[in-house]
Protein backbone atom coordinates (compact mmCIF):
# COMPACT_ATOMS: atom_id res chain seq x y z
CA UNK A 1 0.00 0.00 0.00
CA UNK A 2 2.77 2.41 0.91
CA UNK A 3 4.43 1.72 -2.38
CA UNK A 4 1.24 2.63 -4.13
CA UNK A 5 0.99 5.88 -2.26
CA UNK A 6 4.57 6.74 -3.17
CA UNK A 7 3.57 6.31 -6.80
CA UNK A 8 0.68 8.66 -6.28
CA UNK A 9 2.87 11.23 -4.61
CA UNK A 10 5.42 10.95 -7.40
CA UNK A 11 2.62 11.47 -9.89
CA UNK A 12 1.66 14.53 -7.88
CA UNK A 13 5.01 16.19 -8.39
CA UNK A 14 4.40 16.23 -12.13
CA UNK A 15 1.06 17.87 -11.73
CA UNK A 16 1.92 20.95 -9.70
CA UNK A 17 1.42 23.30 -12.61
CA UNK A 18 -2.06 22.10 -13.50
CA UNK A 19 -4.36 25.04 -14.04
CA UNK A 20 -7.75 25.12 -12.41
CA UNK A 21 -9.95 27.14 -14.71
CA UNK A 22 -13.68 26.71 -15.30
CA UNK A 23 -16.86 27.23 -13.34
CA UNK A 24 -18.51 23.91 -12.42
CA UNK A 25 -15.42 21.74 -12.20
CA UNK A 26 -15.63 18.29 -10.69
CA UNK A 27 -13.06 17.29 -8.12
CA UNK A 28 -12.13 14.00 -6.51
CA UNK A 29 -11.87 14.27 -2.74
CA UNK A 30 -10.26 12.11 -0.07
CA UNK A 31 -9.93 12.09 3.68
CA UNK A 32 -7.67 14.85 5.05
CA UNK A 33 -5.52 12.17 6.70
CA UNK A 34 -4.80 10.56 3.32
CA UNK A 35 -1.05 11.03 2.64
CA UNK A 36 -1.56 11.19 -1.15
CA UNK A 37 -1.64 14.73 -2.50
CA UNK A 38 -2.74 14.18 -6.09
CA UNK A 39 -3.72 11.42 -8.46
CA UNK A 40 -4.58 11.23 -12.12
CA UNK A 41 -8.15 10.75 -13.30
CA UNK A 42 -7.17 7.27 -14.46
CA UNK A 43 -5.84 6.40 -11.01
CA UNK A 44 -8.97 7.73 -9.35
CA UNK A 45 -11.18 5.72 -11.72
CA UNK A 46 -9.58 2.46 -10.46
CA UNK A 47 -11.42 2.79 -7.16
CA UNK A 48 -14.75 3.73 -8.70
CA UNK A 49 -14.60 0.84 -11.17
CA UNK A 50 -13.66 -1.79 -8.60
CA UNK A 51 -10.16 -2.38 -9.96
CA UNK A 52 -8.52 -1.49 -6.67
CA UNK A 53 -9.93 -1.89 -3.18
CA UNK A 54 -7.30 0.33 -1.57
CA UNK A 55 -9.72 3.25 -1.21
CA UNK A 56 -13.46 3.09 -0.41
CA UNK A 57 -15.48 5.06 -2.98
CA UNK A 58 -18.87 6.69 -2.45
CA UNK A 59 -21.17 7.60 -5.30
CA UNK A 60 -23.85 10.15 -6.06
CA UNK A 61 -27.41 8.97 -6.84
CA UNK A 62 -28.13 6.93 -9.94
CA UNK A 63 -30.07 9.76 -11.61
CA UNK A 64 -27.54 12.50 -10.85
CA UNK A 65 -26.18 14.21 -13.98
CA UNK A 66 -22.96 14.89 -12.05
CA UNK A 67 -22.50 11.13 -11.63
CA UNK A 68 -22.85 10.60 -15.37
CA UNK A 69 -20.43 13.46 -16.04
CA UNK A 70 -17.91 12.10 -13.54
CA UNK A 71 -17.67 8.63 -15.11
CA UNK A 72 -17.56 10.12 -18.59
CA UNK A 73 -14.65 12.35 -17.60
CA UNK A 74 -12.73 9.95 -15.43
CA UNK A 75 -13.04 6.78 -17.52
CA UNK A 76 -14.97 7.70 -20.67
CA UNK A 77 -17.75 5.34 -19.63
CA UNK A 78 -21.54 5.59 -19.66
CA UNK A 79 -23.37 4.73 -16.46
CA UNK A 80 -24.67 1.51 -18.01
CA UNK A 81 -21.08 0.44 -18.74
CA UNK A 82 -20.14 1.24 -15.15
CA UNK A 83 -23.11 -0.76 -13.91
CA UNK A 84 -22.07 -3.70 -16.10
CA UNK A 85 -18.56 -3.58 -14.67
CA UNK A 86 -19.90 -3.59 -11.10
CA UNK A 87 -22.42 -6.34 -11.80
CA UNK A 88 -19.46 -8.57 -12.70
CA UNK A 89 -17.89 -7.92 -9.30
CA UNK A 90 -21.04 -7.89 -7.19
CA UNK A 91 -22.52 -11.16 -8.46
CA UNK A 92 -19.25 -13.00 -8.03
CA UNK A 93 -18.94 -11.89 -4.42
CA UNK A 94 -15.71 -10.09 -5.28
CA UNK A 95 -16.83 -6.58 -4.54
CA UNK A 96 -19.59 -4.28 -3.42
CA UNK A 97 -20.63 -1.31 -5.51
CA UNK A 98 -19.94 2.14 -3.99
CA UNK A 99 -22.54 3.31 -1.51
CA UNK A 100 -24.85 5.96 -2.89
CA UNK A 101 -25.00 9.26 -1.05
CA UNK A 102 -27.88 11.67 -1.57
CA UNK A 103 -25.89 14.88 -1.99
CA UNK A 104 -22.50 16.57 -1.72
CA UNK A 105 -22.87 17.07 2.04
CA UNK A 106 -23.29 13.34 2.55
CA UNK A 107 -20.37 12.59 0.24
CA UNK A 108 -18.12 14.92 2.24
CA UNK A 109 -19.34 13.46 5.51
CA UNK A 110 -18.65 9.88 4.35
CA UNK A 111 -15.18 10.77 3.04
CA UNK A 112 -14.34 12.73 6.21
CA UNK A 113 -15.45 9.79 8.37
CA UNK A 114 -13.34 7.16 6.59
CA UNK A 115 -9.53 7.39 6.30
CA UNK A 116 -9.70 5.49 2.98
CA UNK A 117 -12.80 7.31 1.73
CA UNK A 118 -12.89 8.79 -1.77
CA UNK A 119 -15.67 10.70 -3.50
CA UNK A 120 -16.38 13.35 -6.12
CA UNK A 121 -18.23 16.65 -5.88
CA UNK A 122 -18.34 20.02 -7.60
CA UNK A 123 -15.36 22.17 -6.77
CA UNK A 124 -17.59 24.90 -5.33
CA UNK A 125 -18.80 22.47 -2.65
CA UNK A 126 -15.30 21.72 -1.31
CA UNK A 127 -14.59 22.68 2.30
CA UNK A 128 -11.91 22.01 4.92
CA UNK A 129 -13.37 18.64 5.99
CA UNK A 130 -11.99 16.97 2.84
CA UNK A 131 -8.96 17.18 0.57
CA UNK A 132 -9.05 17.70 -3.20
CA UNK A 133 -6.81 15.16 -4.91
CA UNK A 134 -7.85 15.41 -8.57
CA UNK A 135 -9.39 18.19 -10.58
CA UNK A 136 -11.26 16.95 -13.61
CA UNK A 137 -11.03 19.21 -16.66
CA UNK B 1 -45.28 -21.61 -15.20
CA UNK B 2 -44.40 -23.27 -11.94
CA UNK B 3 -43.73 -20.54 -9.39
CA UNK B 4 -42.47 -22.79 -6.61
CA UNK B 5 -38.72 -22.38 -7.30
CA UNK B 6 -39.10 -18.61 -7.42
CA UNK B 7 -40.89 -18.66 -4.08
CA UNK B 8 -38.21 -20.97 -2.67
CA UNK B 9 -35.59 -18.49 -3.76
CA UNK B 10 -37.41 -15.58 -2.13
CA UNK B 11 -37.85 -17.62 1.04
CA UNK B 12 -34.13 -18.45 1.08
CA UNK B 13 -33.30 -14.78 0.79
CA UNK B 14 -35.68 -13.63 3.48
CA UNK B 15 -34.51 -16.41 5.79
CA UNK B 16 -30.92 -15.26 5.47
CA UNK B 17 -31.79 -11.62 5.98
CA UNK B 18 -34.08 -12.45 8.92
CA UNK B 19 -31.34 -14.54 10.52
CA UNK B 20 -28.96 -11.63 10.54
CA UNK B 21 -31.51 -8.86 11.06
CA UNK B 22 -30.79 -8.58 14.75
CA UNK B 23 -27.14 -7.87 14.07
CA UNK B 24 -25.90 -4.44 13.25
CA UNK B 25 -24.10 -6.04 10.33
CA UNK B 26 -24.44 -4.75 6.79
CA UNK B 27 -26.83 -6.80 4.68
CA UNK B 28 -26.93 -6.24 0.95
CA UNK B 29 -29.51 -7.95 -1.22
CA UNK B 30 -29.06 -7.75 -4.94
CA UNK B 31 -30.43 -9.66 -7.84
CA UNK B 32 -30.21 -10.30 -11.53
CA UNK B 33 -32.32 -11.97 -14.14
CA UNK B 34 -33.04 -12.58 -17.77
CA UNK B 35 -36.44 -12.93 -19.37
CA UNK B 36 -35.94 -14.48 -22.78
CA UNK B 37 -37.67 -16.16 -25.66
CA UNK B 38 -35.69 -18.57 -27.81
CA UNK B 39 -36.58 -20.48 -30.97
CA UNK B 40 -34.91 -22.17 -33.93
CA UNK B 41 -35.89 -22.95 -37.50
CA UNK B 42 -35.92 -26.73 -37.14
CA UNK B 43 -38.25 -29.31 -35.62
CA UNK B 44 -35.76 -32.14 -36.01
CA UNK B 45 -33.60 -31.37 -32.96
CA UNK B 46 -33.75 -29.19 -29.88
CA UNK B 47 -31.40 -26.35 -29.08
CA UNK B 48 -30.47 -26.22 -25.40
CA UNK B 49 -27.78 -24.74 -23.24
CA UNK B 50 -25.17 -27.21 -21.97
CA UNK B 51 -26.78 -29.64 -19.52
CA UNK B 52 -30.38 -28.64 -20.13
CA UNK B 53 -32.63 -31.67 -20.50
CA UNK B 54 -34.90 -30.15 -23.12
CA UNK B 55 -34.56 -27.27 -25.49
CA UNK B 56 -36.45 -25.37 -28.13
CA UNK B 57 -37.42 -26.15 -31.70
CA UNK B 58 -39.35 -23.90 -34.08
CA UNK B 59 -41.76 -22.77 -31.34
CA UNK B 60 -40.52 -19.98 -29.09
CA UNK B 61 -40.00 -20.88 -25.41
CA UNK B 62 -38.71 -19.15 -22.31
CA UNK B 63 -36.75 -22.06 -20.84
CA UNK B 64 -33.37 -21.94 -22.56
CA UNK B 65 -32.13 -18.44 -21.81
CA UNK B 66 -34.22 -17.24 -18.84
CA UNK B 67 -33.11 -17.16 -15.22
CA UNK B 68 -33.39 -15.29 -11.95
CA UNK B 69 -30.72 -14.92 -9.29
CA UNK B 70 -30.71 -13.40 -5.84
CA UNK B 71 -27.68 -12.69 -3.77
CA UNK B 72 -27.36 -11.81 -0.13
CA UNK B 73 -24.14 -10.55 1.38
CA UNK B 74 -23.78 -10.04 5.10
CA UNK B 75 -20.74 -8.05 6.11
CA UNK B 76 -20.05 -8.99 9.71
CA UNK B 77 -17.06 -6.72 10.27
CA UNK B 78 -13.99 -5.33 8.55
CA UNK B 79 -12.65 -8.73 7.60
CA UNK B 80 -15.49 -11.25 7.52
CA UNK B 81 -18.47 -11.54 5.19
CA UNK B 82 -20.96 -14.19 4.10
CA UNK B 83 -22.38 -14.42 0.59
CA UNK B 84 -25.15 -16.66 -0.70
CA UNK B 85 -26.54 -16.74 -4.20
CA UNK B 86 -29.65 -18.62 -5.28
CA UNK B 87 -30.39 -19.23 -8.92
CA UNK B 88 -33.59 -20.30 -10.64
CA UNK B 89 -33.24 -21.72 -14.15
CA UNK B 90 -33.70 -24.85 -16.21
CA UNK B 91 -30.71 -27.11 -15.64
CA UNK B 92 -30.57 -30.92 -15.87
CA UNK B 93 -34.35 -31.16 -15.33
CA UNK B 94 -37.00 -29.71 -17.64
CA UNK B 95 -38.49 -27.54 -14.88
CA UNK B 96 -37.29 -24.25 -13.51
CA UNK B 97 -35.50 -25.28 -10.33
CA UNK B 98 -33.85 -23.35 -7.51
CA UNK B 99 -30.18 -24.03 -6.82
CA UNK B 100 -27.77 -22.73 -4.26
CA UNK B 101 -25.25 -21.38 -6.77
CA UNK B 102 -22.81 -20.43 -4.08
CA UNK B 103 -22.54 -19.81 -0.37
CA UNK B 104 -19.25 -18.87 1.17
CA UNK B 105 -17.55 -17.10 4.01
CA UNK B 106 -14.93 -14.63 2.89
CA UNK B 107 -12.14 -13.54 5.17
CA UNK B 108 -9.91 -10.63 4.31
CA UNK B 109 -6.42 -11.58 5.43
CA UNK B 110 -4.74 -8.44 4.15
CA UNK B 111 -5.24 -5.64 1.65
CA UNK B 112 -4.35 -8.04 -1.11
CA UNK B 113 -5.34 -11.49 0.14
CA UNK B 114 -8.80 -12.99 0.66
CA UNK B 115 -9.73 -16.53 1.64
CA UNK B 116 -13.12 -17.98 0.79
CA UNK B 117 -14.54 -21.19 2.23
CA UNK B 118 -17.76 -22.92 1.22
CA UNK B 119 -19.41 -23.30 -2.15
CA UNK B 120 -17.48 -20.99 -4.43
CA UNK B 121 -17.62 -20.29 -8.14
CA UNK B 122 -15.18 -22.40 -10.15
CA UNK B 123 -13.36 -20.18 -12.65
CA UNK B 124 -13.20 -22.62 -15.56
CA UNK B 125 -13.66 -19.84 -18.11
CA UNK B 126 -13.04 -16.13 -18.38
CA UNK B 127 -16.67 -15.30 -17.65
CA UNK B 128 -17.39 -18.30 -15.40
CA UNK B 129 -18.21 -16.22 -12.37
CA UNK B 130 -20.84 -14.09 -14.05
CA UNK B 131 -21.93 -16.32 -16.91
CA UNK B 132 -25.47 -16.47 -15.53
CA UNK B 133 -25.70 -12.70 -15.13
CA UNK B 134 -26.92 -11.66 -18.56
CA UNK B 135 -26.58 -7.97 -17.73
CA UNK B 136 -22.85 -8.36 -17.06
CA UNK B 137 -22.27 -9.85 -20.51
CA UNK B 138 -22.31 -8.52 -24.03
CA UNK B 139 -23.55 -11.72 -25.66
CA UNK B 140 -26.99 -13.14 -24.98
CA UNK B 141 -25.44 -16.44 -23.85
CA UNK B 142 -21.88 -17.76 -23.52
CA UNK B 143 -20.94 -19.53 -26.77
CA UNK B 144 -22.26 -23.07 -26.32
CA UNK B 145 -19.39 -24.62 -28.31
CA UNK B 146 -16.91 -23.68 -25.60
CA UNK B 147 -19.11 -23.51 -22.52
CA UNK B 148 -20.32 -27.08 -23.11
CA UNK B 149 -16.81 -28.43 -22.52
CA UNK B 150 -16.90 -28.18 -18.73
CA UNK B 151 -20.30 -27.63 -17.18
CA UNK B 152 -19.05 -27.34 -13.60
CA UNK B 153 -19.91 -23.97 -12.11
CA UNK B 154 -19.00 -24.31 -8.46
CA UNK B 155 -16.77 -26.13 -6.05
CA UNK B 156 -17.22 -27.13 -2.43
CA UNK B 157 -13.91 -26.20 -0.88
CA UNK B 158 -11.78 -23.13 -0.47
CA UNK B 159 -9.88 -20.62 -2.49
CA UNK B 160 -7.28 -17.90 -2.12
CA UNK B 161 -7.74 -14.64 -3.98
CA UNK B 162 -4.63 -12.52 -4.32
CA UNK B 163 -4.70 -9.06 -5.84
CA UNK B 164 -1.69 -6.95 -6.63
CA UNK B 165 -0.54 -4.35 -9.08
CA UNK B 166 2.63 -4.21 -11.14
CA UNK B 167 2.88 -0.68 -12.40
CA UNK B 168 -0.37 -0.03 -14.23
CA UNK B 169 -1.29 -3.70 -14.42
CA UNK B 170 -3.75 -5.14 -11.91
CA UNK B 171 -3.23 -8.83 -11.31
CA UNK B 172 -5.67 -11.20 -9.68
CA UNK B 173 -4.57 -14.73 -8.92
CA UNK B 174 -6.97 -17.34 -7.63
CA UNK B 175 -6.15 -20.83 -6.44
CA UNK B 176 -8.99 -23.17 -5.50
CA UNK B 177 -9.25 -26.72 -4.20
CA UNK B 178 -12.24 -28.92 -3.42
CA UNK B 179 -14.80 -31.43 -4.63
CA UNK B 180 -18.05 -31.27 -6.55
CA UNK B 181 -20.72 -33.46 -8.12
CA UNK B 182 -22.36 -32.78 -11.43
CA UNK B 183 -25.73 -34.20 -12.42
CA UNK B 184 -25.72 -34.94 -16.10
CA UNK B 185 -28.75 -34.73 -18.36
CA UNK B 186 -28.07 -38.33 -19.49
CA UNK B 187 -29.14 -39.40 -16.00
CA UNK B 188 -25.85 -40.00 -14.26
CA UNK B 189 -23.67 -38.18 -11.78
CA UNK B 190 -20.08 -37.23 -12.42
CA UNK B 191 -18.16 -37.03 -9.16
CA UNK B 192 -15.17 -34.71 -9.22
CA UNK B 193 -12.49 -35.21 -6.59
CA UNK B 194 -9.20 -33.37 -6.06
CA UNK B 195 -10.47 -30.46 -8.09
CA UNK B 196 -7.77 -27.82 -8.30
CA UNK B 197 -7.97 -24.59 -10.19
CA UNK B 198 -5.63 -21.76 -11.06
CA UNK B 199 -7.00 -18.55 -12.51
CA UNK B 200 -4.79 -15.58 -13.32
CA UNK B 201 -6.21 -12.35 -14.67
CA UNK B 202 -4.09 -9.35 -15.66
CA UNK B 203 -5.80 -6.07 -16.43
CA UNK B 204 -4.07 -3.14 -18.02
CA UNK B 205 -6.19 -0.22 -19.13
CA UNK B 206 -8.59 -1.54 -21.77
CA UNK B 207 -6.92 -4.98 -21.93
CA UNK B 208 -7.67 -8.09 -19.90
CA UNK B 209 -5.59 -11.25 -20.21
CA UNK B 210 -6.55 -14.48 -18.53
CA UNK B 211 -5.06 -17.91 -17.99
CA UNK B 212 -7.01 -20.72 -16.37
CA UNK B 213 -6.41 -24.35 -15.58
CA UNK B 214 -8.67 -26.85 -13.85
CA UNK B 215 -7.60 -30.39 -12.93
CA UNK B 216 -9.80 -33.08 -11.44
CA UNK B 217 -10.25 -36.79 -10.96
CA UNK B 218 -13.63 -37.84 -12.35
CA UNK B 219 -15.69 -40.89 -11.50
CA UNK B 220 -18.98 -41.93 -13.09
CA UNK B 221 -20.31 -45.06 -11.40
CA UNK B 222 -24.09 -44.77 -11.82
CA UNK B 223 -24.43 -44.67 -15.59
CA UNK B 224 -26.25 -47.84 -16.67
CA UNK B 225 -24.99 -47.40 -20.21
CA UNK B 226 -21.35 -46.96 -19.22
CA UNK B 227 -21.45 -49.77 -16.64
CA UNK B 228 -23.02 -52.22 -19.12
CA UNK B 229 -20.42 -51.40 -21.76
CA UNK B 230 -17.41 -51.56 -19.44
CA UNK B 231 -18.42 -54.82 -17.76
CA UNK B 232 -19.52 -56.42 -21.06
CA UNK B 233 -16.33 -55.51 -22.92
CA UNK B 234 -14.19 -56.76 -20.02
CA UNK B 235 -16.12 -60.03 -19.85
CA UNK B 236 -15.60 -60.71 -23.54
CA UNK B 237 -11.89 -60.01 -23.34
CA UNK B 238 -11.72 -56.45 -24.62
CA UNK B 239 -10.10 -55.17 -21.47
CA UNK B 240 -8.10 -52.34 -23.02
CA UNK B 241 -11.20 -51.01 -24.81
CA UNK B 242 -13.13 -51.24 -21.54
CA UNK B 243 -10.40 -49.31 -19.75
CA UNK B 244 -10.33 -46.75 -22.55
CA UNK B 245 -13.96 -45.75 -22.02
CA UNK B 246 -14.21 -46.24 -18.24
CA UNK B 247 -14.48 -43.13 -16.10
CA UNK B 248 -13.08 -44.21 -12.77
CA UNK B 249 -10.85 -41.76 -10.94
CA UNK B 250 -9.95 -40.52 -14.41
CA UNK B 251 -7.62 -37.53 -14.65
CA UNK B 252 -9.13 -34.70 -16.64
CA UNK B 253 -8.10 -31.12 -17.24
CA UNK B 254 -9.21 -27.94 -18.97
CA UNK B 255 -6.67 -25.26 -19.88
CA UNK B 256 -7.75 -21.99 -21.36
CA UNK B 257 -6.63 -18.49 -22.20
CA UNK B 258 -8.78 -15.42 -22.68
CA UNK B 259 -8.52 -11.88 -23.97
CA UNK B 260 -10.80 -8.95 -23.32
CA UNK B 261 -10.52 -5.52 -24.92
CA UNK B 262 -12.70 -2.53 -24.13
CA UNK B 263 -11.00 0.27 -26.00
CA UNK B 264 -12.90 3.38 -27.02
CA UNK B 265 -15.88 2.00 -28.95
CA UNK B 266 -14.34 -1.40 -29.57
CA UNK B 267 -15.20 -4.45 -27.52
CA UNK B 268 -13.40 -7.76 -28.07
CA UNK B 269 -13.76 -10.97 -26.12
CA UNK B 270 -11.98 -14.17 -27.06
CA UNK B 271 -11.19 -17.49 -25.42
CA UNK B 272 -9.39 -20.66 -26.42
CA UNK B 273 -9.49 -23.89 -24.45
CA UNK B 274 -8.19 -27.46 -24.48
CA UNK B 275 -9.94 -30.28 -22.68
CA UNK B 276 -7.95 -33.43 -21.97
CA UNK B 277 -8.74 -36.65 -20.16
CA UNK B 278 -7.46 -40.19 -19.82
CA UNK B 279 -10.83 -41.62 -20.94
CA UNK B 280 -12.25 -41.68 -24.47
CA UNK B 281 -15.68 -41.05 -22.91
CA UNK B 282 -14.49 -37.56 -21.98
CA UNK B 283 -13.09 -36.60 -25.36
CA UNK B 284 -10.05 -34.39 -25.81
CA UNK B 285 -11.34 -31.23 -27.42
CA UNK B 286 -10.33 -27.81 -28.69
CA UNK B 287 -12.83 -24.99 -28.41
CA UNK B 288 -12.67 -21.25 -28.96
CA UNK B 289 -14.64 -18.17 -29.81
CA UNK B 290 -14.02 -14.57 -30.74
CA UNK B 291 -16.46 -11.74 -30.32
CA UNK B 292 -16.15 -8.29 -31.87
CA UNK B 293 -18.45 -5.50 -30.77
CA UNK B 294 -18.69 -1.82 -31.50
CA UNK B 295 -20.35 0.57 -29.08
CA UNK B 296 -22.63 3.20 -30.61
CA UNK B 297 -24.23 5.16 -27.81
CA UNK B 298 -26.50 2.79 -25.93
CA UNK B 299 -26.32 0.20 -28.73
CA UNK B 300 -23.65 -2.47 -28.92
CA UNK B 301 -23.86 -4.62 -32.04
CA UNK B 302 -21.58 -7.67 -32.03
CA UNK B 303 -20.43 -10.61 -34.10
CA UNK B 304 -19.26 -13.96 -32.71
CA UNK B 305 -17.55 -16.94 -34.27
CA UNK B 306 -17.28 -20.09 -32.16
CA UNK B 307 -15.92 -23.57 -32.76
CA UNK B 308 -15.60 -26.93 -31.03
CA UNK B 309 -13.54 -29.77 -32.46
CA UNK B 310 -12.40 -33.12 -31.12
CA UNK B 311 -8.76 -34.17 -30.76
CA UNK B 312 -9.21 -37.76 -29.55
CA UNK B 313 -10.51 -40.58 -31.80
CA UNK B 314 -14.29 -40.84 -32.14
CA UNK B 315 -14.10 -44.63 -32.32
CA UNK B 316 -12.63 -47.13 -29.86
CA UNK B 317 -9.81 -49.18 -31.37
CA UNK B 318 -9.67 -52.97 -31.40
CA UNK B 319 -13.38 -53.75 -31.29
CA UNK B 320 -15.26 -56.12 -33.66
CA UNK B 321 -17.03 -54.37 -36.53
CA UNK B 322 -19.51 -57.21 -37.06
CA UNK B 323 -21.00 -60.13 -35.19
CA UNK B 324 -22.87 -60.50 -31.91
CA UNK B 325 -20.68 -57.99 -30.06
CA UNK B 326 -21.44 -55.17 -32.52
CA UNK B 327 -23.82 -53.42 -30.09
CA UNK B 328 -20.90 -53.05 -27.65
CA UNK B 329 -18.76 -51.54 -30.38
CA UNK B 330 -21.50 -49.10 -31.31
CA UNK B 331 -22.09 -48.25 -27.67
CA UNK B 332 -18.40 -47.60 -27.02
CA UNK B 333 -18.08 -45.53 -30.18
CA UNK B 334 -21.17 -43.61 -29.12
CA UNK B 335 -19.39 -42.55 -25.94
CA UNK B 336 -16.20 -41.66 -27.81
CA UNK B 337 -18.18 -39.48 -30.21
CA UNK B 338 -20.60 -37.86 -27.77
CA UNK B 339 -18.72 -34.57 -27.71
CA UNK B 340 -20.24 -31.96 -30.02
CA UNK B 341 -18.35 -30.84 -33.12
CA UNK B 342 -19.74 -27.58 -34.34
CA UNK B 343 -19.03 -24.10 -35.58
CA UNK B 344 -21.31 -21.11 -35.39
CA UNK B 345 -21.57 -17.50 -36.49
CA UNK B 346 -23.74 -15.15 -34.51
CA UNK B 347 -24.81 -11.57 -34.81
CA UNK B 348 -26.52 -9.67 -32.06
CA UNK B 349 -27.12 -6.34 -30.45
CA UNK B 350 -27.25 -5.18 -26.86
CA UNK B 351 -29.32 -2.08 -26.18
CA UNK B 352 -29.03 -0.43 -22.77
CA UNK B 353 -32.52 1.03 -22.86
CA UNK B 354 -32.73 1.54 -19.10
CA UNK B 355 -30.17 2.27 -16.39
CA UNK B 356 -30.55 -1.26 -14.96
CA UNK B 357 -31.79 -3.25 -17.91
CA UNK B 358 -30.64 -4.20 -21.38
CA UNK B 359 -32.45 -5.69 -24.35
CA UNK B 360 -30.58 -8.22 -26.47
CA UNK B 361 -31.35 -9.82 -29.78
CA UNK B 362 -29.14 -12.60 -31.09
CA UNK B 363 -29.22 -14.71 -34.22
CA UNK B 364 -26.99 -17.78 -34.38
CA UNK B 365 -26.23 -19.86 -37.43
CA UNK B 366 -24.98 -23.19 -36.07
CA UNK B 367 -23.35 -25.85 -38.21
CA UNK B 368 -23.05 -29.23 -36.49
CA UNK B 369 -20.63 -31.73 -38.04
CA UNK B 370 -20.38 -35.51 -37.68
CA UNK B 371 -23.51 -35.66 -35.57
CA UNK B 372 -26.00 -33.35 -33.94
CA UNK B 373 -23.45 -30.89 -32.49
CA UNK B 374 -24.84 -29.22 -29.38
CA UNK B 375 -28.40 -30.11 -30.38
CA UNK B 376 -30.27 -32.72 -28.37
CA UNK B 377 -33.09 -35.21 -28.94
CA UNK B 378 -32.22 -35.16 -32.64
CA UNK B 379 -34.44 -37.12 -35.01
CA UNK B 380 -32.71 -39.52 -37.42
CA UNK B 381 -31.52 -37.59 -40.45
CA UNK B 382 -31.21 -34.29 -38.58
CA UNK B 383 -28.83 -32.01 -40.40
CA UNK B 384 -27.66 -28.47 -39.92
CA UNK B 385 -27.10 -25.68 -40.28
CA UNK B 386 -29.71 -24.42 -37.86
CA UNK B 387 -30.69 -20.84 -37.16
CA UNK B 388 -31.39 -20.00 -33.51
CA UNK B 389 -32.99 -16.72 -32.56
CA UNK B 390 -33.40 -15.26 -29.09
CA UNK B 391 -34.66 -12.03 -27.58
CA UNK B 392 -33.89 -11.25 -23.97
CA UNK B 393 -34.21 -8.55 -21.35
CA UNK B 394 -31.43 -8.64 -18.75
CA UNK B 395 -31.87 -6.74 -15.53
CA UNK B 396 -30.14 -6.18 -12.21
CA UNK B 397 -31.58 -4.85 -8.99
Amino acid sequence: MNKHLTHLMLAASFMTSASFAGAAELVVIVNTANPATAMTAAQASQFFLGKSAMFTPVDLPDNSPIRAEFYKKVADKDLSEVKTIWSKLVFTGKGTAPKEMHNYAEVKKAVAANPTGIGYIERSAVDATVKVITVLP
Amino acid sequence: MNLKPFITLLAMTSAVSAASAQDTSNITISGFGTAALTRSNTSDAEFARPNQLAGVTSGAKTGVDSNLGLQVTAKMNDWLSFTGQGLVRKNVTDNFGAELAWAFAKAKVSESLNIRVGRIGLPVYMISDYRNVGYANTMLRPPVEMYAQVTLESLDGADLLYQTSLGDTNITAQVAYGVTDSENRSNFTAKFKKVSSINIVAENGPFTFRFGRVDANVTVDNSTNLNTLVSGLSKFGFVSAANAIAVNDTKASFTSVGLGVDWKSMVVQAEYGKRKSASLSIADTTSWYTMFGYRMGSFLPYFVHASATQDSPRTVAGLPTAGPLLPYTLGANGLASASPIQTSNSIGVRWDFHKSAALKLQLDRMSPENGPGVFINAKPGFKGPVTVFAAAVDFVF
